[in-house]
């Protein structure tokens, strides 16, 4: 009906409290949104507001005790599903907060983990992850392991991992939060960069309300918990954007305002 | 600096070696080189076990129970954690005996296999086997607990079965740990097989002290030890270049623990 590519219908996660007398607590309660194909959308929200939960529910590796998740008019998540189909055959990439590298495999072989394990590392997948690491600065670097790495630079093999087989989703849990400034910016910048390429459908989740207007065309703005959707506010600024000169935009200070007030 | 600093330790490993020969060399010219052998007179002895092949036969008699008994202690080892895993229920069932069977002294079950598995190397292999069995199943059962959480849900997501969870993600990140209980183990597999020797048996290291104690031949007792001794570093040795090479991946350790890895 809708051409919307993911689909969140009145989702809810309940966890067990550990009082004397157990009970349901609601992390996320009634929730309910959509994205449409090649849409942005940032989440913001308060800490502790169910933000990583969300994402662990989209990404399948955790099941809602409430609502449904549709992905391409198909209900692929609900309360009486028994088991969880993580990744949902490799249509949702999910860019955690950490950069969950494997020590043990060198940048290339990280990158190419998941076209290995699908059985689809050929010789056109290598060279799409080449040409990856170039657009994020990595070439030269394919020998080297984790460890003998950057913060930033794990941060953007962990990245180019997920777009390497090109799921039609990508989720991003505060991807850039433990990074400097100048990094983070240039990131983001990267991350914007490939998107305008790739145009997929991305779902980034934040605390830090510039990061969440500079890159997305939608923000929507969580509760404290049990959580559901506050508001939303689509962002209308011009693209491509240049990120460390949108501060001085009225349109974005507006906005900024507008969220700000909300977010807290 | 660092190869100033390797430098003074390899001359103070140096110092340490000189003194323990004179603390030997004195202890034999006061006790009397009947009681105890001179470091020179036990060289000699050395030599000459070397040059019959006596040495060479009693200690692969000896080797050959030790290595036996670490493959067919450390293989299920590591296998039986990794399975039980997938069965909490039989692993908690199962955890008192396991305690136990890892607490009870493998010196003390050495008679019994004797009787059971008579004096050839069956019983050597049997004490080594179970002393290793249990080191390498708690080592290898910390690393399955180290595992991280993260990195097996991104396996997961990004389309892994769970054999390649277990090949790609599990194993090598257990490694380090079971690698680490191998290095306690094979110090401990060899004594045993020595141990074993010690008690009833007609060839092997353990037997050359044994027989030249009888025969007070204190200076084959302390070429045998001697031998022990050497044949011990050099398994250190062994475990630590195979841990180098497997884990090639990890930060370089610090100085110190390289240097006692080696040494």
């Amino acid at each position: 009906m809708s051409q919307d590519l993911l689909e969140v219908k009145s989702l809810g996660r309940a966890f067990q409290t550990r009082d004397a007398t157990p009970s349901l607590r609601w992390v996320i309660e009634d929730m309910s949104f959509s994205v449409a194909e090649g849409e942005f959308v940032t989440i913001i929200g308060p800490s502790g507001s169910g933000k990583s939960t969300l994402l662990n529910l989209l990404s399948q590796i955790d099941l809602p005790s409430a609502g449904e998740i549709w992905v391409a008019g198909e209900r692929v998540s609900e309360a009486s599903l028994k088991k969880a189909r993580p990744g949902l055959d490799c249509r949702i990439g999910y860019v955690t907060q950490d950069d969950n590298l494997l020590p043990w495999r060198n940048l290339l072989d990280n990158v190419v983990f998941p076209l290995k394990v699908q059985g689809r590392l050929d010789a056109q997948g290598m060279e799409r992850a080449r040409a990856l690491l170039d657009a994020v600065g990595l070439l030269g670097f394919e020998k080297y392991y984790p460890h003998e790495l950057s913060g930033g630079m794990r941060k953007r093999a962990s990245i180019i991992r997920t777009l390497v087989y090109d799921p039609p989703i990508i989720l991003m849990d505060e991807p850039f939060g433990a990074l400097d400034a100048q990094t983070r910016l240039h990131l983001q910048s990267d991350l914007l960069k490939l998107w305008t390429v790739k145009r997929k459908t991305i779902l980034f989740v934040t605390h830090d309300i510039i990061e969440a207007i500079g890159l997305a065309d939608r923000v929507l703005v969580l509760s404290r918990a049990p959580t559901h959707i506050a508001s939303e506010h689509v962002v209308d600024l011009p693209r491509p954007r240049m990120l460390d000169t949108l501060l001085t935009q009225p349109a974005f200070t507006a906005l900024h305002e507008r969220i700000r007030g909300q977010v807290q | 600096m660092k190869q100033g600093w390797f430098g003074q330790v390899v001359r103070d490993r140096v110092l340490v070696f000189v003194a323990i020969i004179a603390g030997w060399q004195a202890a034999s010219l006061v006790a009397g080189s009947y009681w105890v052998a001179s470091p020179w007179s036990t060289l000699l002895g050395f030599v000459d076990v070397l040059a019959n092949g006596t040495l060479a036969s009693q200690a692969s008699y000896t080797l050959q129970a030790t290595l036996i008994g670490i493959v067919l202690g450390g293989a299920p080892g590591i296998a039986v954690p990794l399975l039980l895993q997938h069965w909490p229920r039989v692993q908690a069932v199962l955890e008192p005996y396991l305690v136990a069977g890892y607490g009870v002294p493998k010196v003390a079950i050495a008679p019994l296999f004797i009787v059971v598995f008579g004096i050839g190397i069956e019983s050597k292999i049997a004490v080594v086997a179970s002393a290793v069995f249990f080191i390498v199943l708690f080592s290898t059962r910390a690393g399955i607990e180290a595992a991280q959480r993260g990195l097996v849900d991104m396996a997961r997501i990004a389309g892994a079965d769970g054999g390649q969870i277990a090949w790609h993600v599990a194993l090598p990140g257990a490694l380090p740990y079971v690698l680490s209980g191998f290095r306690v183990a094979v110090p401990y597999a060899i004594s045993s097989a020595v141990i074993t020797e010690l008690i009833s048996s007609n060839r092997g290291l353990g037997f050359l002290v044994q027989s030249s104690a009888t025969d007070f031949d204190t200076r084959g007792v302390f070429v045998a030890l001697l031998a022990i001794t050497l044949i011990s570093l050099a398994a250190n040795v062994c475990v630590a270049l195979i841990e180098r090479w497997l884990l090639a991946w990890r930060p370089a350790l610090p100085d110190a623990t390289k240097i006692s890895s080696i040494g």
